[in-house]
């Protein structure tokens, strides 16, 4: 660590695990109830879990987000953050926001409309605590005067996905409209400027993992960027598939999200060339599985089977159906989850004692096991949401009939989410045992050295 | 390239898109209001989504194929199910399926009865949404389309049926105290001969005998017609009347009748209890 304001990411990774950890149960609960009978039915039933689950992955892939920037921004902009305080009172702020969200869904305390579901209070605290983070961060910046190309893209994706965020706190009378903002906010984000966050924090590890150039990888950071939006925002239209909206959203959709994959296919390239042509400049193994297996990951869960139904003729067919839950596991997963974790597995050997630097065994084995396990589930979502197209949307098999037909993959899908989860438990076990250390790099460990002579 | 230019390229691809999608997005308002008949949006519609929003419903089920998979898709439920078997459905959803049986039911919601009410607009609304025709064939909640198809391979063949029943895995038991549409929906597979060998319940699937969707519309137009025969003044007794006695209406077609004679058996009448008469009415008449 160079920084000593850098520790405050400590804390924001600390909450991102906990609440990870939770996300895990709440998502074990709702796969269960797929084998059912749910003898939970009237004290926490599938919808309450649901909804759990899906907020939590917002909230904890945000809390890593807003944590993996508070570490990044001082390294890049060489400085103490403008600052700390402000830093923590986010994150407290945060934090209740979360907790009383999550207290509130169990007992139907949410608006219903899917992945927006925070009550309004919710909603405008998410806002202020999005404001006050955008202020730290440029203010630091600002009093560094050393603005970087990197950092200039995760600022705005951060910034954007703020203002994006606006259209859910408006009301529509009309479900049809309300369906078609709710994509600005959730499809411009997962789509669009959380990739741009998730292409500076790959940016940013590729500088430091690789021996690459930093001006090589900026050029390439702003080709990506394009790409993305070129693809990303009228790829919006696939989410406009038959809700009521006009037709020419339907080959705008397919046409535009088919060119969603290459900047995902530019993404992998990126790590790949950037690792291949420099080689690797730093021990931290661990963290270069995570980032090169991000960028993997998210070529196939979000590119490839987003790719697989995308196109309107096929959607017709799949739409609603547990297809969509493969392809969302996997890319969320992928993009996501694994950047936040990629940058937790870079900054954890100098924000704890005694952790070595090349990763930890108990870390592999994280690794590992969650990308078996994800892969597991993926599959499981893919025979199951086959096997359910072709039952109930082709041959006219009855809803219920198709579902207990299908029993076989969600037995599968539960016992590869164990495996998955097994690596959660594994990957959050090993980020809590070893004590924090909030010194900065006085007593220089070969991370910090490393980062050091990059940023020379 | 230098970096120059691909921050050029960056900044015009966004700037070109989002115009683009901004042109598109005031158009579609331009649009919005007739696709999806926004002057029918009453209040009692807009409470009904409230009721929608209230309840969660989006976590287990789908609207427009939007929403989780734990539960069937609504879209187009109230041009497949009536007010009665819906408002029937709501009040106790355990009286149509059963848990051990589907391995997952619908918690009861004790909404009130202007919940439900209006809820049943609400969805009402939402099927007449012009959404370019999805879903491409009609989304059954239970039941085939194709009869058989939901036995086990078990009781399809030769040997089984004595041992399995004539059940299928997803069709509820019933106790005989449930409600009458819910009786009536398990007496159209059980009754010998079942219904169910010869009629679909999902819409254009004609097998020996027309699909009984819509039966509930077509019957007020057929007991108006001028050249009706029968004594049926409403659906109800119309249905029971093409129960008892097939032949006193016969729907056009040559695979359905020779001579004015339906190939309907006309046993039902002498073979089936007046109760279950009364309840395959009740489930009928509700297919809208």
């Amino acid at each position: 660590m160079q920084y000593r304001s850098q520790a405050v990411a400590y804390w924001y990774f600390a909450v991102a695990m906990v609440l990870f950890g939770l996300q895990i149960v709440f998502g074990l609960l709702s796969a269960a109830k797929y084998l059912g009978p749910d003898p939970l039915l009237y004290i926490l039933p599938f919808d309450v879990t649901k909804v759990i689950h899906t907020n939590l992955l917002l909230v904890w892939v945000l809390t890593g987000f807003m944590g993996a920037t508070y570490w990044m921004v001082p390294d890049e902009s060489r400085t103490e953050l403008h600052s700390v305080k402000l830093a923590y009172v986010q994150l407290v702020l945060w934090v209740v926001m979360g907790v009383t969200a999550i207290i509130g869904y169990l007992f139907r305390f949410g608006t219903g409309n899917k992945l927006l579901e925070q009550p309004l209070p919710h909603k405008i605290v998410i806002v202020v605590v999005m404001l006050m983070f955008l202020y730290n961060i440029g203010m630091t910046i600002k009093k560094s005067g050393r603005f970087t190309t990197t950092e200039g893209v995760l600022l705005l994706g951060v910034g954007s996905a703020a203002v994006l965020y606006l259209p859910a706190l408006l009301h529509y009378e009309n479900y049809t409209v309300s369906i078609f903002y709710r994509w600005w906010t959730i499809h411009l984000w997962v789509e669009g400027v959380w990739e741009m966050i998730q292409a500076s924090f790959l940016a940013y590890l590729l500088i430091r993992l690789s021996g690459a150039d930093r001006e090589v990888m900026e050029k390439w950071l702003y080709v990506i960027v394009g790409l993305v939006f070129i693809a990303g925002i009228l790829g919006t239209a696939h989410h406009y598939y038959w809700v009521g909206v006009p037709g020419y959203w339907l080959p705008i959709g397919g046409f535009f999200s088919a060119l969603e994959p290459l900047a995902l296919v530019g993404m992998a390239i990126y790590a790949y060339t950037a690792l291949r042509r420099s080689g690797v400049a730093h021990p931290n193994t661990l963290a270069l599985h995570w980032t090169l297996g991000s960028a993997v990951f998210t070529l196939f869960g979000a590119g490839l089977l987003g790719l697989a139904h995308t196109w309107p003729s096929v959607n017709k067919w799949t739409h609603g159906t547990l297809i969509t839950a493969m392809h969302g596991h996997a890319a969320f997963y992928g993009a996501y989850a694994m950047i936040v974790m990629a940058m937790i597995t870079f900054a954890l050997p100098s924000l704890t004692h005694r952790r070595s630097e090349q990763g930890t065994a108990v870390g592999f084995w994280a690794f590992w096991l969650q990308l078996a396990g994800m892969f597991g589930m993926t599959l499981s979502f893919a025979t199951a949401g086959i096997a359910q197209v072709y039952l109930e949307r082709i041959l006219g098999l009855g809803y219920l009939d198709t579902q207990l037909k299908i029993q076989v993959h969600f037995l599968m899908l539960v016992a590869t989410a164990s495996v998955f989860a097994f690596g959660v438990a594994l990957f959050i076990w090993d980020f809590f045992r070893f004590q924090p250390r909030f010194e900065t790099a006085a007593n220089t460990g070969p991370a910090d050295r490393s980062v050091a002579q990059m940023a020379t | 390239m230098n970096k120059r230019q691909t921050r050029t390229f960056a900044i015009a691809a966004t700037a070109l898109s989002s115009l683009v999608f901004l042109g598109l997005t005031l158009d579609s308002h331009r649009q919005f209001g007739a696709l999806t008949n926004a002057e029918n949006i009453t209040p009692e519609v807009t409470h009904g989504k409230d009721v929608w929003h209230k309840y969660n419903c989006i976590n287990c089920h789908t609207l427009f194929g939007e929403g989780a998979y734990y539960a069937p898709d609504l879209t187009k439920i109230t041009q497949l199910r009536g007010e009665q078997y819906l408002t029937a459905y709501m009040r106790d959803p355990s009286q149509f399926y059963d848990e051990q049986t589907h391995r997952r039911l619908m918690p009861r919601q004790n909404l009130s009865d202007t919940e439900i009410a209006n809820l049943i607009r609400f969805l009402d609304w939402v099927s007449k949404v012009d959404n370019q025709g999805w879903p491409p064939r009609p989304i059954l909640v239970t039941g085939t389309s194709i009869p058989g198809m939901d036995m086990t391979p078990l009781q399809q063949s030769i040997a089984g049926t004595e041992t399995t029943g004539t059940l299928p895995p997803g069709a509820r038991p019933v106790s005989g105290q449930e409600n009458p549409i819910a009786l009536g929906q398990a007496a159209f597979g059980r009754v010998v001969p079942p219904c169910s060998a010869c009629h679909s319940v999902a819409p254009g699937v004609n097998l020996a005998g027309p699909t009984l969707a819509g039966i509930a519309a077509r019957a007020e137009q057929v007991i108006q017609a001028p050249d009706y025969q029968g004594t049926a003044t409403d659906v109800e007794s119309y249905i029971r009347e093409s129960i008892v006695a097939p032949s006193i209406h016969v729907v056009p077609g040559p695979m359905y009748s020779s001579g004015g004679q339906s190939f309907m058996p006309d046993t039902y009448g002498k073979d089936l209890t007046p109760e279950q008469i009364d309840q395959l009415t009740a489930f009928l008449s509700t297919l809208k």
